[in-house]
């Protein structure tokens, strides 16, 4: 099916032939080598990824990482321009169902042995094994988790409000919005961004049942999304899109950070990540409080985004070699560890142990509450953060959310038809 | 008089200081903190100055596991768009030229074709260049986005010379031609110097252009080879982080010098009367 | 054949000429055949052959973003050119007074053109916001109603991006125009002046009729802006509020890459050239019928 054609493989070798440059030419041949093509350029992904090479150089390899800076969709241009020009990377960034969608146009390596050496496939969630071993075997390895439902609420909006502790269902979120509402205070501190905006409706559907959301965002089924529980979400969605600032417009959802710390803004639905943010923007774990944001059943709930690499198939026994050893090391502890301290993620591995000071209470708590999610199958994949779907449907559904995110003149039934419209047309 | 002059002023200061505002707001963010700026929003005064920003944009900031700043990127640009920006701007002369003035069988079409190419959206280039890059096997080279930057280049030189050329009184290259001279020597002696406003148009549009280019510069370089929008990118986009505005106010500042430096220098080929000494 | 009995001195020229042109031409029609191609072919990730007819075109006609794209460009395009030329020109004569300060003010209208655009837009993003911009630093003077959320109002979104558009454009457009005005013949000029004619009749009359090749030149290099306005927009608004502000380049991009369908995303790419080719064709149209006329006339 895909054009991988005598064509492309001419190509292939015909720029394997050039990109052999007498410096490359002359290196030991024999040591463990990986070419590797991420996003991640910048701020703590950067640092992570770097510690990453270091430890692989130390482990005897050598590590050529060659990040793409900018959006997802830029790293993926330059993938797809090096596959078509036959030169793939021995290892890249990619998500998802993608994964799956992108291992059809490229021969990928089996990594099997390695993970049952590692005994990995015992230690991670199942919702993660299928995506990363999406046609039974493991081509792909996730790297760093985080979990998309987590509230952080404003010490000092809480305290005007004379809350205390997170609210635990969505009628306590109500509650508190509507106390802060009275108090001037904006409740929701969220951006407006797509993805941000995508993912408020997501965490509410996930908070409302997660059996629903499996059904009806992971298996897109027809019934469900026409669902009560869709319905609701889209209610609680409308709910908060009311007490947004009507002045987010494109925003990052960190332009508002001034205005969460300043009390002005009270309750953001938001990853992990965002410690880290709160941190570099010179505040305190006092100055807010967080935790999972609120679920209506009860059991901890928990929303995946996952990092990982997939590994492209070399000829040359460096790049082998040095897939298996960058495999190993990603499944390793301490790697983990590292990787997950550097960040503010949760390691992928749910046997770990969260004490070392790298970690924070956030983030023990958020562990904690994977392996719970996990064992009570509760732990469902992210829309917004394209885990749930491949690219086209998550496009097209975040659409429909956006538009009813942002025009209030749609109703909850109205918008639950749009989306099931949306999801009809690109099934 | 001197009043409407006065006015004339009034308004040229106004409406400068309408484009100067959001260069006023980088400005002033180059020289805040990340604290700063998500302590007291996006636009604002600094609270105390952070020079520092623009010494680590330059040398210091770790982009691409590199800790060198935007300098080695910097270079990166100049030696691309440096040449695409010359070669285009010298046959986009030499085209317009010979489409205006000397005149071939066909002309019009080819410039109708030609000038069709600045329709071309950079979206729908971007797969066929990636293959015909592949085919020469300049993928991932600088000549290749040279070769890029020059052909794509072609169709606006040709477009803004041709335009300006057909102002150039025809008898000119009569009396030329009936001297008995070549296509050539006419180019040299008669044509380009009449040029240097239309020039420096092109190499302004061509160097900003290629300058600010992102879509290829970052699919078509790699790592520490890649244009320096690329790094500014590095600091701008990031889902999970914020970003960090002051470092990136401070390297944008950096990144457009040399484009500013083109419009101040070349401003002096702008004078009227450099056309022609017989005007004066 | 006649090329070989030509002299070397014949035949540089030819192949100074004809080289480049080749190779443009190579680029113009064999890009745009290609793309044309992969819009009849199921395509996802990467181009891929196959025929699945016009299926790519019903399915973008179909989706709503397409559609909102199209009115959009027809909106923004016409506003965006109509706003830059107004603005280029305006600033081109303002300059040519023989200002003191030329050379700083001309690099001023120029700037913008020289920062990183997706920087730019999303500064203008800052400013053009009701919360953070122009509007709360007003409000904060004291002026407490004045309001301009034009950025988060689906209705007028769109004219935020031809406002940064136009500042953006507006200072090439100066620059060839005031490279058109320095070319006017100063002698004719003062002719015009001793004859008594005002300002306006002397723009009119001879400053216009010298330049209006080069209008042809903004045209069209406004239009190719128009159409291709990408990381300006999408640094500013992002397609909101909701997708009520995306345009065309944005469908094309988003289609190809973000959710690779390249056959679909070319499909768009294509119906945005049939777009251009409707603004194009009839101008072309009414040039063959000038020469003609003017040829039979002479």
């Amino acid at each position: 099916m895909p054009s991988i054609s005598r064509r492309t493989l001419l190509a292939a070798s015909g720029a394997a032939a050039i990109s052999q440059t007498p410096l490359r030419a002359a290196r030991a041949a024999d040591k463990p080598r990986v070419t590797v093509i991420t996003q991640w350029s910048a701020g703590s992904d950067g640092e992570a990824i770097t510690a990453l090479g270091k430890k692989f150089t130390e482990a005897g390899g050598i590590w050529q990482h060659n990040p793409v800076p900018g959006f997802t969709t830029d790293m993926m241009n330059k993938l797809r321009a090096q596959i078509l020009s036959g030169d793939p990377p021995a290892v890249s960034q990619l998500k998802g169902p993608e994964i799956a969608a992108w291992s059809k146009i490229a021969p990928t390596v089996n990594l099997d042995a390695d993970v049952k050496a590692a005994g990995y496939d015992k230690v991670v969630a199942p919702e993660l094994i299928k995506l990363h071993a999406p046609y039974g075997h493991w081509i792909s390895l996730p790297l760093q988790v985080y979990r998309i439902n987590s509230i952080w609420i404003s010490k000092k909006a809480a305290d005007k409000v004379g809350v205390t502790a997170l609210p635990k269902t969505w009628a306590e979120y109500n509650a508190i919005g509507e106390k802060m509402a009275k108090a001037g205070i904006q409740p929701v501190a969220n951006g407006g961004t797509k993805w941000d905006n995508g993912m408020i409706w997501e965490i509410a559907l996930c908070g409302i049942s997660p059996a629903a959301y499996r059904k009806a965002v992971m298996e897109l089924d027809a019934a469900a999304l026409k669902g009560p529980e869709v319905l609701a979400a889209f209610e609680q969605t409308r709910k908060m899109s009311l007490w947004m600032s009507p002045n987010t417009a494109s925003q990052h959802y960190s332009t508002f950070i001034p205005k969460f710390m300043k009390g002005d803004a009270g309750m953001l639905l938001m990853g992990g990540w965002v410690q880290g943010v709160y941190k570099k923007a010179g505040y305190q774990y006092s100055d807010y409080m967080t935790g999972p944001s609120p679920q209506d059943n009860g059991k901890p709930a928990f929303d995946l985004n996952a990092d990982a690499f997939i590994f492209w198939k070399r000829k040359e026994p460096d790049f082998t070699a040095g897939q298996h050893l960058l495999a190993k090391l990603v499944m390793e502890k301490s790697t983990q560890q590292m990787y997950s301290g550097i960040t503010g993620s949760l390691p992928v591995r749910t046997d770990m142990d969260l004490s070392d000071p790298t970690f924070s209470d956030a983030q023990r708590e958020a562990s904690a509450s994977l392996k719970a999610a996990v064992e009570d199958h509760q732990s469902v994949l992210s829309l917004a953060h394209n885990m749930a779907q491949p690219n086209q449907i998550t496009a097209a559904m975040i659409d429909s959310l956006v538009e009813f995110v942002t025009d209030h003149t749609i109703t909850p039934k109205k918008g639950q038809e749009r989306l099931v419209e949306a999801v009809d047309n690109v099934r | 008089m001197r009043s409407t002059r006065a006015l004339l002023y009034i308004v040229v200061t106004l409406l400068a200081a309408l484009y100067l505002m959001p260069l006023a707001v980088v400005a002033l963010n180059s020289l805040r903190s990340t604290r700063d700026i998500f302590g007291n929003g996006m636009i604002g005064l600094p609270h105390g100055l952070e020079f520092d920003n623009f010494s680590q944009a330059w040398s210091g900031l770790c982009i691409a596991e590199h800790c060198t700043g935007i300098r080695g990127y910097m270079l990166n640009s100049m030696i691309m768009t440096i040449p695409a920006t010359l070669i285009s701007t010298f046959f986009g002369a030499l085209l317009g030229y010979a489409i205006s003035l000397w005149r071939f069988r066909g002309d019009l079409w080819v410039f109708g074709i030609i000038t069709l190419g600045v329709f071309l959206p950079e979206q729908m280039k971007l797969v066929p260049w990636v293959l015909v890059l592949r085919d020469l096997g300049l993928y991932n080279s600088v000549a290749g986005l040279v070769l890029i930057h020059v052909v794509q280049g072609l169709s606006f030189t040709t477009l803004f010379c041709r335009n300006y050329y057909v102002g150039i009184p025809q008898e000119l290259m009569k009396a030329a031609k009936i001297d008995g001279a070549g296509f050539f020597r006419i180019f040299w002696r008669i044509v380009l110097p009449l040029s240097p406003p239309i020039l420096i148009v092109t190499i302004i549009w061509q160097f900003t252009g290629i300058w600010n280019e992102y879509l290829y510069g970052v699919t078509f370089a790699s790592g520490p080879n890649q244009p320096v929008t690329a790094a500014l990118i590095a600091l701008a986009v990031s889902v999970s982080e914020a970003p960090q505005y002051g470092v990136q106010s401070a390297a944008v500042l950096i990144a457009a010098a040399p484009t500013l430096f083109v419009y101040l220098v070349g401003g002096k080929y702008f004078m009227r009367g450099l056309t022609a000494g017989a005007v004066k | 054949m006649r090329l070989a009995r030509r002299s070397p001195a014949e035949l540089l020229p030819l192949l100074a000429i004809w080289l480049p042109v080749l190779v443009s031409i190579f680029y113009v029609v064999g890009f745009t055949l290609y793309t044309i191609w992969i819009a009849f072919t199921p395509s996802t990730l990467m181009p891929e052959n196959g025929w699945v007819g016009l299926r790519n075109y019903t399915a973008i006609l179909h989706t709503r973003n397409w559609n909102i794209a199209a009115a959009n460009i027809v909106v923004y395009g016409f506003c965006f050119m109509a706003l830059t030329t107004f603005l280029g020109l305006l600033l081109a004569v303002l300059l040519d007074q023989k200002l003191r300060g030329e050379n700083v003010l001309r690099t001023i209208f120029l700037y913008p053109l020289a920062v990183s655009f997706v920087v730019t837009g999303v500064v203008w993003g800052w400013l053009l916001n009701p919360g953070i911009g122009i509007q709360k630093l007003v409000v904060g003077l004291g002026w407490t109603d004045f309001r301009f959320d034009w950025l988060v109002d689906r209705d007028r979104a769109l004219y935020c991006i031809v406002f940064a558009g136009a500042w953006q454009a507006s200072g090439f457009a100066m620059a060839l125009f005031l490279a058109g005005l320095r070319s006017v013949d100063a002698d004719l000029m003062k002719a015009a002046q001793i004859d008594g004619a005002g300002p306006m009749r002397i723009y009119r009359g001879v400053v216009l009729p010298t330049i209006w090749p080069i209008f042809i030149a903004v045209f069209v290099i406004l239009l190719q802006f128009a159409i291709k306005t990408f990381d300006l927009a999408v640094a500013l608004t992002a397609g909101g509020p909701g997708i009520s502000t995306v345009l065309p380049s944005m469908v094309v991009y988003d289609f190809m890459f973000q959710r690779g369908l390249l056959g679909r995303g070319s499909a768009a790419a294509v119906l945005q050239l049939s777009m251009l080719l409707a603004v194009l064709l009839p101008y072309a149209a009414f040039r063959y019928w000038q020469t003609r006329r003017a040829a039979r006339n002479a």
